[in-house]
């Protein structure tokens, strides 16, 4: 059975490899790795092992960062491709999380360069010349392929699988993924798969990705801080670009929250790393709060308040003051997006920078909903209103009006997530204000919120064990 | 999420999009023949469409320009429409190459692309009086559509029925607008396709869920699961 499992595997590595090397010239680099000898890899290897987890510096020359892919290649393709698995225990619990995160980061720094060079013709002709000659360093299709392969070999699927239904991980783990090394940057790839693909923008797929994760569980991230906080970022950003701001408000909250109370316990620079992202999602919470006003928890609202409490106000007064706002806390707290293809050297014109395409497909939905804060300041003041005569307080035509009350009522039923995959969920009303209209006259019903005393409870209790 | 996973799709085609076949250029064929009976059978699977859309998109600039089909990116974007109010439409916009859908790109696609943001903009802001007006401004729209069969029924069906869920009653008149029918007409839809009654020109709409606006309270769910770490952690601590 296991023999024929990784046959399977091997053939699966073996499709993708063929399918991408044509288009990202990875098969010149598994090439060049080939030609070199077997002893000269396991001499440097744990050096290599090390070096691969390293921040190379931002502001690293161009050469640097083209050694640093072929490294990549080289150590990735050591890993995966030798013959059997490679005898190696990781130097660190933390280390594979360390490259996979540092592979992408590089990744991505890359990819906004590049970018940048593309759109300014006059800048730096030499770095231009050479990003032109090779678009396929550092391409996506190279790094989608290293997280696949590394998800496939270590059968990590197979494993949570067996993990989620109460059964021993080892016995479908493989040769391969019995051992820490794949196992681990098996695991933190499906992080990185889910990454990678919100940076290109496909925010379904970067859900889909964590199906085999179970989130609401002890999950094996959750261990490593900056791994467990990354993934709830991205997550919560995929959910807000799906239009689920529920679901994004609860995972931004729920990670903000284990942050503020675990600060003293987080060593001073695993803290500081994640000081950036903690703000910008404070800045996102702010935008999903605005199309979606709930209650926060207590610690959240605080800080909130004390972080974008001018910000928060303006959006939630909605209209066309709003959008610079919307713009101004998407683009601080965004993730650095990445152009599917390379950019066009020949036509600087033609390169548009990711954040501002993604911005702009969501500024369609914050228009579209602008007129919601108002509408509803408004309704929750009556049982019962004339459609006519609330449009003339709005100033605006019956006609618009209708079409407000529809949107924001469309708006108000949205899935949930319950505990299954993240793309699933319960269709829910989400907002404790409901209409209906009979012709021109609006039936309005609000909900009573009974007090919230667990969260309370259960916060008090915690302090009188410290 | 709505049009996203039809019970409809085959087998061969969720081995492709939950797979590597997945980025496999040679699967371009297979999901195209997938979107043209999407297209003739009035369903939609977007799961298989967003694939096919990052591999066409993606092939034009790496592979051969030549296999790119407009028409399959503007037909993608036409189904993603028809599930309004949903988000299926943005998240088609955003996987398309941003260059494409840059303000100063000019050429066919982009001009297709902008056309139906605007129609879809329209639907998501339940303008949809000014929907019909748009789509009939320009013989362009009747283009884009045209391989969707169904396309101005779907529309109707799914603006009813959004409509229900905020109306008890409703005037034939602003109802026929949104439809983008006359009066007769739209007498007809709302009698034979809805199966609601008319009285002295007002729509009456069954009840449902949606337009009931119940009074409710909002109440806390507790359960023990919520006290287990608290207790654990006393039981611990104890021991």
């Amino acid at each position: 059975m296991s023999a024929y499992d990784e046959d399977y595997d091997e053939s699966l590595v073996q499709d993708l490899k063929e399918q991408t090397a044509f288009e990202d010239g990875m098969g010149e680099d598994l090439e060049r790795v080939s030609s070199m000898t077997m002893a000269q890899q396991t001499d440097d290897i744990q050096s290599r092992l090390a070096a691969a987890a390293q921040p190379l510096d931002f502001s690293a020359p161009l050469a640097v960062k083209f050694e640093s892919y072929d490294s990549y290649c080289n150590l990735f393709h050591f890993i995966l491709n030798s013959d059997g698995p490679v005898d190696l225990e990781p130097p660190s619990y933390y280390w594979a999380w360390d490259v996979i995160d540092e592979f992408i980061y590089q990744f991505n720094s890359f990819s906004s360069y590049r970018m940048r060079l593309a759109r300014q013709p006059r800048d730096n002709e030499e770095d231009r010349q050479i990003l032109r000659e090779n678009p396929n360093t550092w391409g996506c299709y190279s790094v989608l392929n290293v997280l696949y392969s590394l998800i496939q070999r270590s059968q990590i699927s197979e494993q949570l699988g067996a993990m989620k239904r109460n059964e021993d991980p080892m016995t479908v783990a493989g040769e391969y993924g019995k051992k820490n090394l794949y196992r681990m940057l098996g695991y933190f790839s499906i992080i990185g798969l889910l990454r990678v693909h919100c940076l290109l923008g496909d925010f379904s797929l970067a859900l889909k990705t964590l199906d085999d994760i179970e989130l609401n569980k002890k999950a094996m991230f959750a261990r490593v801080m900056a791994a467990h906080f990354t993934t709830y970022y991205y997550v919560g950003f995929s959910y807000m670009m799906m239009h689920r701001y529920a679901d994004a408000i609860r995972m931004f909250s729920h990670i903000l929250v284990y942050v503020s109370r675990t600060k003293n316990f987080q060593k001073n620079a695993q803290y500081d790393s994640i000081t950036k992202k903690n703000d910008q999602m404070y800045a996102l919470i702010a935008i999903c709060v605005a199309f979606h006003p709930t209650r926060l928890d207590d610690t959240i609202h605080t800080a909130l308040r004390e972080k974008y409490g001018d910000q928060l106000l303006k959006l939630q007064r909605g209209g066309p003051e709003s959008l610079p706002i919307y713009e101004e806390l998407f683009k601080a707290a965004c993730p650095k997006f990445i152009s599917p293809v390379p950019p066009d050297f020949d036509n600087p014109e033609a390169n548009v920078d990711p954040i501002d395409h993604h911005l702009a497909i969501f500024m369609d939905e914050v228009k579209t909903n602008m007129w919601s804060p108002t509408v509803k300041s408004y309704l929750r003041l009556y049982t019962t209103m004339d459609l006519k005569k609330l449009a003339g307080f709005l100033e605006v035509q019956p006609e618009e009006l209708r079409s407000y009350l529809l949107v924001n009522k469309q708006r108000t039923k949205q899935l949930r997530w319950t505990d299954q995959s993240l793309l699933d969920g319960e269709w829910i009303n989400v907002s404790d204000l409901d209409y209906a209209m009979q012709g021109d006259l609006i039936h309005i019903s609000e909900a009573k919120v009974g007090r919230k005393l667990v969260d309370w409870y259960l916060r008090n209790l915690a302090r009188t064990y410290n | 999420m709505e049009g996203e996973d039809p019970q409809e799709r085959p087998d061969y085609i969720s081995s492709i999009i939950n797979g590597l076949e997945r980025y496999n250029p040679e699967a371009v064929g297979t999901l195209e023949d997938y979107l043209r009976a999407q297209c003739e059978q009035r369903y939609c699977d977007m799961n298989a469409n967003r694939t096919l859309l990052k591999l066409s998109t993606n092939a034009r600039y790496q592979l051969n320009p030549d296999r790119l089909k407009d028409e399959v990116i503007t037909n993608i974007l036409v189904k993603a429409m028809t599930c309004f109010p949903s988000p299926q439409f943005s998240l088609a916009l955003h996987i398309i190459p941003p260059s494409i859908l840059a303000p100063t790109s000019r050429g066919e696609l982009p001009e297709a692309i902008s056309k139906l943001r605007e129609l879809d903009t329209q639907l998501q802001g339940a303008q949809y009086a000014r929907f019909w007006a748009t789509l009939d401004s320009d013989d362009l729209y009747a283009d884009l559509v045209a391989d969707i069969d169904g396309f101005e029924e779907l529309i109707r069906i799914r603006t009813a029925t959004l409509a229900s869920h905020a109306f008890r009653e409703i005037e034939i008149s602003v109802l026929a607008e949104w439809l983008g029918l006359d009066e007769a007409a739209a007498t007809k839809f709302v009698t034979e396709t809805a199966g609601w009654k008319i009285e002295d020109g007002q729509v009456k709409v069954p009840r449902n869920a949606e337009n009931e606006a119940k009074k409710a309270e909002v109440r806390e769910d507790v359960n023990v699961e919520m006290f287990s770490r608290i207790v654990r952690r006393a039981w611990e601590e104890t021991a």
